[in-house]
């Protein structure tokens, strides 16, 4: 072997050495920066979940407060018009019998008003709703749906969650209220049925109805469905997904799959 | 005294003045020790210039610098292990795997010693710190790799100063291997291009060091403030 074959080996040889570590180094560097994009992306997405949390608070605060006015006005204003005219209807000089059978109507009346008003203090905790869990706010939901002897509401709960997790009911609970309150408002149903079950690591929420339904594709094509995106959107949010099933002539049927931890 | 500035010596002593001024307020280890660290490579290489000096004068009657570098070894192998070691240490528990390794090297160290004494170079040993210092840069950046955290590694000063060991040493891998291989065949030539290597592999490793020691002063001064 020359001296000129030794030389060419050792340069060679320190050269594929010395790329080695380079290529390493680069590697290395190259990781670190997509670790720190996926960082970045991540406290984005939390950001993002964060926001859309309080806009969810935020809507079902409104949302009770809207079912409080009305209920003020349709029911307790009722009831309290209504004692008040028994009340002023008695007079001191009648049958002791007939003002005594107006006095406990009013007091049954004052009953029915202080029950109606007890309900309605519950609903005024509308952010604290999903303290007490998923699972027993949307039976508060379902509770105020079949006062109104509307609907049929069937409400089913399988399992129960290990562990909870606030943000996520808030989100799930949001979802629900909103496809409920699609159901009230649009659906011309007489049944809601409500199915929660926890499994080991997600939620699933199904909700469905026997009312009018709709063409799914054409409201989403059309953007009209602002309800339907946001149902989309916040259950993606919450790191899960939403399908939504229905036939004009034949209800809906809304699935929510969340994974809870 | 000039004369015993060659360039490996000057570029150590660069390195060197670098450390002073960058980590004169670091009191943490083992940045605290780098300074000192590199003083006693400067004060070596320096006395080995001028040993060499006195060596190729008097053939008959000197010795060469060979002991020195025997001994500087050993200063090599405790603190390169040492940073690693704390390096490595925020990551896993590594100090065992470290002990058995410098166990390893000073067996080899000793049965060389034993074998051809102090001034033939151990060859051995060297041989197995390369080796050794090259897994630890790599498990180095492997757990690097595997951390979920992102440091800003382009003013990370523990990732430039093991960029710095894994140039030098997997860098010299091929000149340590070949050369002693080829040893027969050397030629003048054949040395000129290895000291030339191993120059570029200092200035490629103190480099890196320096560059270290300006990200540790960066960020002392991001901490102070």
């Amino acid at each position: 072997m020359g001296v000129a074959d030794i030389r060419s080996l050792v340069l060679i040889a320190t050269a594929i050495f010395l790329i080695a570590p380079v290529f390493l180094l680069a590697y290395v560097l190259f990781y670190n920066s997509r670790k720190k994009k996926h960082i970045e992306e991540k406290a984005q997405m939390k950001q993002a979940f964060e926001t859309e949390l309080i806009k969810a608070q935020a809507e079902v605060q409104e949302q009770t407060l809207q079912t409080i006015g009305a209920d003020l006005h349709d029911n307790i204003g009722q009831l309290l018009s209504l004692i008040s005219l028994n009340l002023n209807s008695i007079e001191l000089t009648e049958d002791i019998a007939k003002a005594q059978k107006k006095i406990e109507a009013s007091a049954s009346l004052t009953l029915e008003s202080i029950k109606e008003l007890r309900l309605l203090g519950k609903l005024l905790h509308g952010d604290q709703l999903v303290i007490n869990g998923l699972a027993a706010s949307i039976e508060q939901l379902v509770l105020w749906i079949s006062k109104a002897d509307r609907f049929k509401v069937e409400y089913h709960v399988h399992g129960e969650a290990e562990e909870k997790n606030t943000a996520k009911d808030l989100i799930i609970f949001r979802i629900v209220q909103e496809t409920v309150n699609n159901i009230v408002k649009h659906a011309d149903a007489s049944e809601i049925v409500i199915e929660l079950t926890f499994l080991t690591d997600m939620v699933a929420v199904k909700i469905s109805d026997n009312g009018v339904g709709f063409d799914v594709n054409s409201i989403t094509a059309n953007n009209k469905g602002m309800g339907l995106h946001n149902i989309y959107k916040r259950a993606m949010m919450a790191g899960g997904r939403a399908e939504i099933r229905s036939v004009p002539g034949s209800g809906s049927y809304v699935n929510i799959f969340v994974p809870y931890q | 005294m000039l004369r015993l500035i060659t360039l490996n010596v000057f570029v150590e002593l660069v390195c060197f003045v670098v450390s002073v001024v960058c980590l004169n307020k670091d009191r943490s280890w083992p940045w605290h020790g780098m300074s000192l660290f590199l003083l006693l490579t400067c004060i070596t290489e320096m006395l080995g210039v001028h040993f060499k000096l006195l060596y190729l004068a008097d053939r008959a009657h000197a010795r060469p610098n060979i002991w020195l570098y025997n001994g500087l070894l050993i200063f090599q192998a405790l603190f390169i292990t040492y940073v690693f070691e704390r390096f490595i240490n925020r990551y896993v528990r590594i100090r065992p795997v470290m002990i058995i390794g410098l166990l390893i090297l000073a067996t080899s160290y000793g049965y060389e010693l034993y074998n051809h004494g102090i001034f033939i170079y151990n060859e051995i040993t060297n041989t197995l710190m390369l080796i050794t210092f090259v897994l630890y840069s790599l498990y180095y950046y492997y757990l690097l790799l595997k951390d979920e955290n992102y440091i800003n590694l382009n003013r990370s000063p523990e990732f430039w100063w093991v960029a710095g060991i894994l140039f030098f040493y997997f860098g010299s891998t091929a000149t340590n291997v070949f050369f002693d291989y080829l040893y027969p065949y050397h030629s003048p030539d054949v040395r000129y291009l290895s000291k030339t290597i191993f120059r570029g592999l200092n200035i490629l490793l103190y480099g890196c060091w320096c560059y270290s020691f300006i990200c540790k002063k960066w960020a002392l001064q991001i901490s102070e403030a």
